[in-house]
């Protein structure tokens, strides 16, 4: 999805969403379908990662042990046994060349892959944030630095700058750190960018120029006004920006900057599979099918967070109001 | 995949030293094609050769620099040595006698005498150019000449190391006396003098730097363009530095004169630029001109050999080689803790080879080592295995030995590696060791490396790590290459390259490697190298682990596949399409 896309699609999210509680967002979350199955299989995923361990030793296997017996060395390492060595022992199969328990890396490799998103939109959230409120609430001076800051790391290539940085960066330093922060790092402008434009705004709203006459100071306001009124339009962002950065992930350790082994990640184990993809399909189709589905499952979420947070979407698709919705639907659909 | 030939760099002592790296480098990126696969195995249609027909060779790398004076080749490499004859050339033929060497447009290997300082080479008769005009010993004399120019470096350092006044040397363009230490008496004789004692001298010559050179035709640079040939076949058109090279017989090469190469094609037509995935792709699927299509530079890497071994007919067009070469973990002395031998020795003990030999494609494509020096005849490969390891490790042993040395808890150690994605010192064989000797209690922190990175890092006297892969290819089939460069103690460069890793400086192996060197028997030579690798061996300075062997597909119509273990890979020289 392309950034623009996600700038327009979130900024047409309600200016001023009245906070109306959490219990009706759930609401309004729950009574859309496809949103609740994704928000089941993203819970599924990241109890997955958490447990990782504890499902590998469900397995009876760890990712780094290596089986030699299970491939068959002299045909250049495939798996022995139909579907990339399949069975009761190795529930996802075994590695071509290690033998190493495919289902233990992939477990683990949700770990990281998950980990490095989250961390990394959580910095993009924050450094949004802060850059676009402060824009938004300063004086025209520093508005216009933050807004050209802000400028110029629109214009950055991601994955160039990520792959200059990861480059350069000593290998001490822990990865799956040093990936989300540069994720992070390089990609928040979009976040600043509406946060500003909101917060603009929001400023000549009646209830925040209320506050001001009342004496309240800058910080005072953007917090108790403008942070609530934000909050709808940042949660959907981030809630798309979340798919975009797992694919980055992979996307970097796919081009060998990522993940270092033997530390599985499912970008990493995407880029081991790349040239086995006839002589062991299962072995690609498994990070391949894990990324898909993380991906669109968080996709969803993200539009349905995004309808549940905006109350003329959500009232349009009668949801959450209450109302039989069949009828309302076939009215619509008649006119 | 594709596996860049890579040949050993030796570096001298002497002034060279940074100019023979960078040619060293630039030849290993470069255009050699040896290295990649096939001995004495399979080979694709049947029947008598014929002559006729065009041969499409399907490349990875461009034949860049197709300049005599900067192909950095072993045996004089693959396409080059179609159109470039040397002093003399490695033998085609199958297996073991195919790392012999044996007279090109010399009458035999070389007259040597004064304790093998002076080497003397008559040329044969009957010899021409492609415009037909005979070929003189001075012409012999001027390309090697010309091969020491700045602006046409790349080739093998040996010529400057070894010929009296070569270190100075700057080429005829700057110095028109020429080099006073090759001597041209009369038309078919040429003499070299060399500092010391070379028995191996007429391996040296094999290479590009001894083919003729018509003055008057030497356009300096943009020699390449055009280079006049020796050769069967001449260069028709060279488009983009040796992307696309177009090959037509020369009608004035005479196969009388000359033993080794069959010619059989009308044409050859070398395409280069593409990925090793597409050549093997387009290999097996074998249609259209790919029908009659080689690769000199491509190998089958683990999955397509997955892919391969499943399927007979595939299977059968796939040809087999060994090529001189080990991979290795190397240690440096000067780094704690691996200045104690036992620690090293428990490291040789915990290595198991065979997870190690998966990762870098099964069986089919590596070769347990315990020797330093390849095991082929021609190296002299006498072998040993000093510290048993067995098929997966000896973790016990290796657990005791740690003891010995103080380590009752185990170690934790970084391993060098390089980021490459090339099966030898990359990060499968590494995270392989990794998961052995953590069965002996030594707890690998893996450090990856760029290419140029690693390279320089492991090359560098100062910088160089404690523990590291490696690996070294032969310049030609024998012990010397191999064990000078990294165990001679003169060879220890403190700025600039050097390969003597394990900063070995015995006053016995030095003076044995000169013996050797004064030996003008080959076959002797090699029974000395290779007792001398036992005895290095001992000190745990590198723990061998596993020879690559090479696999590539030939199109179906492919005919006469010949395979040395000079090059380990199909001899184009001798391929026929009909």
């Amino acid at each position: 999805m392309s950034e623009a896309l996600l700038v327009q699609e979130a900024g047409a999210a309600p200016l001023a969403a009245p906070a109306s509680g959490a219990r009706q967002f759930w609401r309004r979350l729950r009574a859309q379908r496809a949103a609740t199955v994704a928000a089941a299989v993203v819970l599924l995923l990241f109890l997955a990662a958490l447990a990782a361990p504890l499902l590998s030793a469900l397995a009876g296997q760890d990712p780094d042990t290596y089986h030699p017996d299970l491939v068959d060395s002299a045909s250049g390492g495939v798996p022995i046994g139909s579907f990339g060595g399949i069975g009761a022992d190795h529930w996802f199969g075994v590695e071509p060349q290690t033998g190493r328990d495919l289902f233990a890396r992939v477990v683990y490799g949700a770990r990281v892959s998950l980990g490095v998103a989250v961390a990394a939109t959580f910095l993009q959230v924050v450094i949004g944030v802060v850059v676009g409120l402060a824009a938004a609430l300063g004086n025209r001076w520093v508005d216009q630095v933050l807004s050209r800051i802000t400028d110029i790391n629109v214009a950055l290539p991601l994955m160039v700058i990520a792959l200059g940085l990861l480059a350069v960066v000593p290998p001490s330093f822990p990865r799956p750190v040093l990936i989300a922060l540069v994720i992070g790092g390089i990609n928040w402008a979009g976040t600043s960018k509406i946060v500003r434009a909101q917060a603009l705004t929001l400023k000549s709203l009646d209830f925040v120029s209320a506050a001001r006459l009342g004496g309240r100071g800058r910080w005072s306001i953007a917090r108790r006004e403008l942070l609530p009124s934000l909050a709808a339009p940042v949660i959907t962002y981030a809630a798309l920006l979340f798919p975009v950065n797992i694919t980055v992930e992979a996307a970097l350790s796919f081009l060998g900057v990522g993940i270092k082994p033997p530390t599985p990640s499912w970008g990493q184990m995407l880029t081991e599979a790349d040239t086995w993809y006839q002589s062991a399909p299962t072995y690609l189709l498994l990070p391949a099918g894990l990324l898909f589905v993380t991906v669109l499952a968080l996709t969803v979420l993200g539009e349905g967070v995004r309808t549940a947070l905006d109350p003329r979407a959500a009232s349009r698709l009668s949801i959450g109001t209450g109302r039989k919705q069949r009828g309302e639907r076939t009215k619509e659909r008649a006119s | 995949m594709s596996q860049p030939s890579v040949i050993s760099r030796r570096v001298a002592t002497n002034a060279a030293v940074s100019l023979a790296l960078v040619a060293g480098l630039a030849a290993c990126a470069g255009p050699q094609d040896n290295g990649g696969g096939g001995s004495g195995g399979g080979s694709g249609a049947s029947g008598e050769p014929q002559k006729g027909g065009t041969l499409t060779v399907l490349n990875s790398n461009p034949q860049e620099d197709f300049d005599p004076a900067r192909l950095y080749t072993s045996g004089g490499g693959n396409v080059p040595s179609l159109v470039f004859r040397t002093l003399t050339t490695r033998n085609r033929e199958n297996g073991a006698a195919g790392a012999e060497v044996v007279p090109d447009l010399a009458t035999d290997l070389g007259t040597p005498s004064r304790n093998a300082t002076v080497w003397t080479y008559t040329l044969k008769d009957g010899l021409k150019y492609e415009d037909g005009t005979a070929i003189t010993s001075a012409d012999i004399k001027y390309g090697i000449e010309r091969s020491f120019a700045a602006e046409l470096s790349g080739g093998a350092p040996y010529l400057r190391d070894w010929l009296i006044g070569g270190a100075d040397y700057q080429g005829p363009y700057k110095d028109k006396k020429g080099l006073d230490s090759i001597e041209v008496p009369d038309e078919k004789t040429i003499v070299f003098r060399l500092n010391k004692p070379e028995g191996e001298f007429p391996y040296l010559a094999t290479q590009t730097q001894t083919t003729p050179v018509p003055k008057a035709e030497d356009k300096g640079t943009k020699y390449e363009e055009h280079p006049v040939s020796s050769g069967p076949y001449k260069v028709v058109s060279n488009e983009n530095d040796g992307e696309r090279l177009v090959l037509e017989r020369n009608p004035h090469w005479s196969a009388a004169t000359d033993e080794e190469r069959k010619a059989y094609p009308d044409r050859i037509d070398v395409r280069s630029g593409l990925d090793s995935a597409v050549i093997n792709q387009r290999l097996s699927a074998s249609q259209g001109v790919d029908a009659a299509a080689v690769t000199t530079d491509t190998n089958l890497g683990p999955a397509e050999l997955a892919k391969v071994s499943g399927d007979k007919e595939l299977a059968a067009r796939v040809g087999t080689g060994h090529f001189g070469y080990t991979n290795y973990i190397a240690f440096n002395p000067k780094v704690k803790p691996f200045d104690d031998p036992k620690v090293r020795q428990a490291i040789s003990y915990a290595v198991d080879r065979s997870s190690v030999i998966n990762a870098a494609g099964g069986s089919s494509l590596a070769e347990p080592a315990t020797t330093y020096l390849p095991d082929q005849k021609s190296f002299g490969h006498t072998p040993y295995d000093h510290f048993p390891a067995g098929e997966t490790g000896n973790a016990a042993k290796a657990r005791q030995l740690l003891k010995e040395a103080g380590h009752p808890k185990g170690l934790t150690v970084t391993l060098t590696h390089s980021n490459d994605k090339d099966f030898e010192t990359s990060p499968e064989i590494a995270t392989a060791i990794q998961a052995a000797l953590k069965k002996a209690g030594i707890t690998v922190e893996l450090k990856g490396l760029e290419s140029n990175d690693y390279s320089d890092t492991i090359h560098s006297a100062s910088k160089e790590p404690g523990f590291f892969l490696a690996h070294w290819g032969a310049d030609w089939p024998s012990g010397g290459p191999f064990l000078a460069p990294i165990f001679d103690g003169r060879q220890i460069v403190k700025d600039g390259a050097n390969f003597n890793t394990g900063f070995l400086n015995d006053a016995s192996v030095n003076k044995e490697i000169d013996e050797i060197n004064k030996l003008t028997d080959l076959d002797a030579a090699a029974q000395r190298w290779g007792a001398l690798d036992k005895r290095i061996g001992e000190r745990a300075l590198t723990v061998p682990l596993f020879h690559p062997v090479y696999k590539r597909l030939v199109g179906q119509d492919v005919k006469n596949v010949v395979i040395s273990d000079w090059t380990g890979v199909l001899d184009i020289s001798q391929a026929a399409v009909k």
